[in-house]
């Protein structure tokens, strides 16, 4: 039984299409990756699937809805949280406040809880700083819990989003490229981080051009290319695919396939 | 808005901030012991304190725009006016049917104005206050027009009136201070999360499975209900409501007082009302000139220092750093 | 009461045409940098009095103080330019700041033209003294031909100024992509004082036409800008050819409310024109501008 699944996802912007016909099924457990050269309409897929774009045709199932054209509030509600390419934080606040936000669909305190501290909001408001403390211990970023977002170097952004993302209890996490940007040291770390969000029992969906995290860490690889899912398998079938070396060469990815 | 990495939010205070707090103190204790005319202008600057307050959670917390707020204070202002003086209602009920009114208005037109962004929210809220201000002008059955209304009754429950100017300055002085926790308790929750995150980040907030639009809505209505209570005090505080006390003016000297104290700050509003009220009355033989000192104020500020007193160390920084 | 009506449609199209002029000073700025100027009522109301005070105080011809009025609002708009909007522009200011400071701008202007000139109303004369013509069982006065044949060259001197001359061009290539104007050697910045002295020059222009037929005081500015903005917005905002379109519409929309629902309803008709296009059709009858 699939967590997500699309059908027939197509996406015209004008004359272009930039996905065509792509039917996929991602599992509700381990590490699945969608991974493609340059404009191969990745994030155009993600943002389908998170709400952010409807699409042309096709439908989108989550958790057993059909989610189509839905807000991404609303599909973010179901479970189905993401990350952006550009990493998108609150860059003014702390980065402690950054995590407390990702705890809003949790939580339920409205205008009466912010005005009079009763118990149960004081329980729940401390319930919040918990959580948001044990999520920084796990992804190591304790020591600037009252730093602000926006002065942090650009790796711990990344890892500042994910956490975030985290205190959303999501079932499945869509990640866009987590490791654009890092260095290889990070990369590993990104990687550890990612293994333990999986055995936790969070699904994880990944974009990624880093070919050594992706073959280090998913478990199932699609290719897409020119918007078309051209390849689907174990990262050992997706690496000596001919359809994937040839998608893949003359471009800077080869090298690392 | 670089609005929350200020020293009244973070608590971490410093020299500038405590003199400035010192001052204050000084002059509210000043005010009260020597009486008289200073009493009516720190009143003025209290409830000005509730008004900026609820503008600055929609603009400073929720990162919006509105230049229509004087709408909403027209609206608590006159329904007590009205109600109080024409009608001869207590105080309380009055002032309860106006926040009820703005509230209602707030709903109405949050709904479809708040779709709008940058200069067409911008116009769609100047619109309404000015629209307000019309109807205030030609509804001269109700309103008196031009004329305004005078002798609305103080500010009491039954038999119970609060008469003297100092009663009347520390029931304002509980006002403006409990206006402020608020804003504070609104800012620590997870209301006030949803609020800065939409300003932060609408893409973010949204993809965390925060309903952007409706907490849009919410801040809107939350800010037009301190604008109807300052209305509604300004009414029973003065005695007195035209269309003048609601005009753009007022939108202009509220948009002061908020970039003066420090926008998406809590204590800035009170801070900016009271420097905005007071600086003006110490040289009072300039009353003409009041308008054009806010104008020309905002102008200023807006270029020289966006956050208002909050960046008043960087700019002694950079001042240092010049000079050295 | 067909002829009442048709007679303020006449009127609405004369008072229209100063809203459409109005509304072009705003796209002229819009177009040179994406900003719009809630100050732009300020050089309106300042075009007539100016004008007015040229021929009470130092007695010149209408004309010549016209053409006074409309010089010195010009470089006002570029003081403008120099000291409010240039600084912010700097600093990278977003775009509410921008209007919050023209809105701050206007007040000044306003509250200095009060304090020097008072509160009273003051007006023009006609520019033509003679009795209405009489067409069709219509009167028509001379100022609505003023007014019409003005417009008209205005619209038709910008059209060539925009299309023929190089600095034109220049400030329409800034419109399509400033940075590529930039690298193309246009300055930017000089074209953005020019855009303001351009506006300014129009409002001030507006101004001088339409107070022969009301009057003018220091605040009549906003409610004339209003007028502008709306008309601009009804033609898709950054369309001069469109604004002016919008504006005969509003400024006839307008005289319509006053026959049907009285004087009073005036401004909050035209303000609820502004709402209903804002909600339903923010990108004006004729689209966006690009």
């Amino acid at each position: 039984m699939s967590l997500l699944r699309l059908d027939g996802i197509t996406r015209r912007f004008g004359g272009l299409v930039a996905l065509d016909n792509v039917s996929l099924e991602i599992p509700g457990q381990g590490l699945s990756a969608v991974i493609g050269p340059n404009g191969a309409g990745k994030t155009t897929l993600f943002n389908m699937i998170s709400g952010f774009r409807p699409p042309s045709e096709g439908r989108v199932h989550f958790d057993g809805a059909d989610i189509t054209g839905q807000p991404p509030e609303t599909i973010a509600r179901r479970g189905l949280i993401r990350t952006f390419q550009l990493v998108q934080l609150f860059e003014d606040l702390t980065v402690l406040e950054n995590v407390k936000i990702g705890c809003h669909l949790h939580t339920r305190g409205g205008l009466l809880a912010a005005l009079v501290p009763t118990r149960a909001a004081r329980a729940e408001e401390a319930a919040v700083e918990a959580e948001a403390w044990r999520l920084l211990t796990e992804t190591g970023l304790t020591a600037h819990a009252h730093s602000f977002a926006a002065v942090l170097p650009y790796g711990q952004k990344r890892l500042l989003e994910i956490t975030r993302a985290l205190a959303a209890k999501p079932k499945l996490l869509l990640l866009d490229e987590p490791a654009a940007g890092l260095n290889r040291q990070e990369t590993d770390a990104l990687a550890a981080l990612l293994r333990r969000i999986v055995e936790s029992g969070t699904a994880i969906l990944l974009i990624e051009h880093d070919m050594n995290l992706v073959m280090n860490v998913a478990e199932e690889i699609a290719v897409l290319d020119f918007g078309r899912l051209i390849a689907r398998g174990k990262p050992d079938e997706i690496r000596r695919n001919p359809d994937v070396i040839a998608a893949y060469l003359g471009t800077e990815e080869a090298a690392h396939v | 808005m670089n609005s929350f990495n200020t020293i009244w939010a973070n608590g971490r205070g410093n020299l500038a901030t405590w003199l400035l707090w010192g001052l204050a103190a000084v002059f509210v204790v000043y005010t009260f012991a020597s009486g008289g005319y200073l009493i009516a202008v720190l009143q003025f600057a209290l409830i000005y304190t509730v008004l900026v307050t609820g503008l600055n959670i929609f603009m400073g917390f929720t990162g919006q725009v509105s230049f229509g707020h004087n709408a909403f204070a027209a609206i608590g202002g006159y329904s007590s006016a009205v109600l109080t003086a024409t009608y001869g209602w207590e105080p309380l009920p009055a002032g309860l049917v106006g926040l009820a009114g703005a509230l209602l208005c707030a709903l109405v037109i949050g709904y479809p104005v708040l779709r709008l962004r940058g200069h067409y929210l911008a116009m769609a809220t100047l619109a309404i206050g000015l629209i307000v201000y019309e109807v205030a002008v030609q509804w001269q059955s109700v309103t008196q027009g031009y004329m305004g209304i005078s002798g609305i009754a103080p500010i009491g429950i039954g038999r119970f009136t609060i008469t003297s100017d100092r009663g009347l300055l520390v029931f304002l002085m509980i006002a403006a201070a409990l206006a402020l926790l608020s804003a504070a308790g609104i800012r620590r929750s997870r209301l006030g999360r949803a609020f800065v995150a939409a300003a932060g980040s609408e893409d973010a907030a949204r993809a965390l499975g925060i309903d952007v639009a409706r907490y849009k809505l919410i801040a809107f209505m939350i800010s037009a209900a301190y604008a109807a209570i300052a209305g509604s005090l300004f009414a029973h505080a003065v005695g007195f409501v035209s269309p003048e006390v609601f005009g753009l003016p007022m939108v202009v000297m509220s948009f002061t007082m908020l970039y003066v104290g420090g926008i998406g700050t809590i204590a800035g509003p009170a801070l900016g009302a009271i420097i905005i009220s007071v600086l003006p009355e110490s040289f009072r033989t300039f009353k003409d000139y009041q308008d054009l000192a806010y104008g020309a104020a905002l102008i200023v500020i807006l270029i020289y220092a966006p956050r208002g007193l909050a960046s008043l160390p960087e700019l002694w920084a950079r001042w240092r750093r010049r000079s050295a | 009461m067909f002829n009442l009506v048709a007679q303020s449609v006449l009127s609405g199209i004369g008072i229209g045409a100063v809203y459409g002029l109005i509304g072009i000073g705003f796209c002229v700025i819009y177009n040179a940098s994406g900003i719009v100027n809630f100050a732009q009522g300020a050089f309106v109301m300042l075009g007539g009095m100016l004008t007015n005070v040229g021929m009470i105080k130092l007695g010149l011809p209408l004309p010549l103080a016209a053409i006074g009025a409309i010089a010195i609002v010009a470089m006002l708009g570029v003081v403008l330019e120099r000291i409010v909007v240039r600084p912010l522009w700097n600093r990278g200011s977003t775009m509410f700041v921008m209007i919050l400071a023209t809105l701050a701008a206007q007040i000044v202007v306003e509250r200095i033209t009060q304090i020097m000139a008072g509160d009273q109303p003051r007006t023009l004369p006609v520019f033509t003294d003679l009795p209405p013509l009489r067409l069709f069982g219509f009167a028509i006065n001379f100022q609505f031909l003023w007014i019409l044949g003005c417009s008209a060259l205005v619209i038709i001197l910008l059209g060539l100024f925009f299309s023929s001359t190089k600095t034109g061009k220049a400030m329409r290539a800034c419109s399509i992509n400033r940075d590529a104007a930039a690298l193309q050697g246009i300055r930017v910045s000089r074209m953005l004082a020019l855009a303001f002295a351009l506006s300014a020059a129009l409002g001030a222009f507006a101004g001088i036409l339409i107070t022969p037929t009301q009057y003018t005081a220091f605040n009549v500015g906003v409610p004339f800008a209003i007028s502008g903005f709306i008309a601009a917005i009804v033609g898709g905002f950054g369309r001069p050819l469109g604004a002016f379109a919008g504006g005969i519409l509003l400024g006839v929309a307008q005289a319509l409310a006053i026959v049907l629902l009285g004087a009073a309803f005036k401004n909050v008709a035209a303000l609820s024109i502004l709402l209903l296009f804002l909600f339903v059709r923010p990108t004006g009858l004729l689209g966006p501008a690009k």
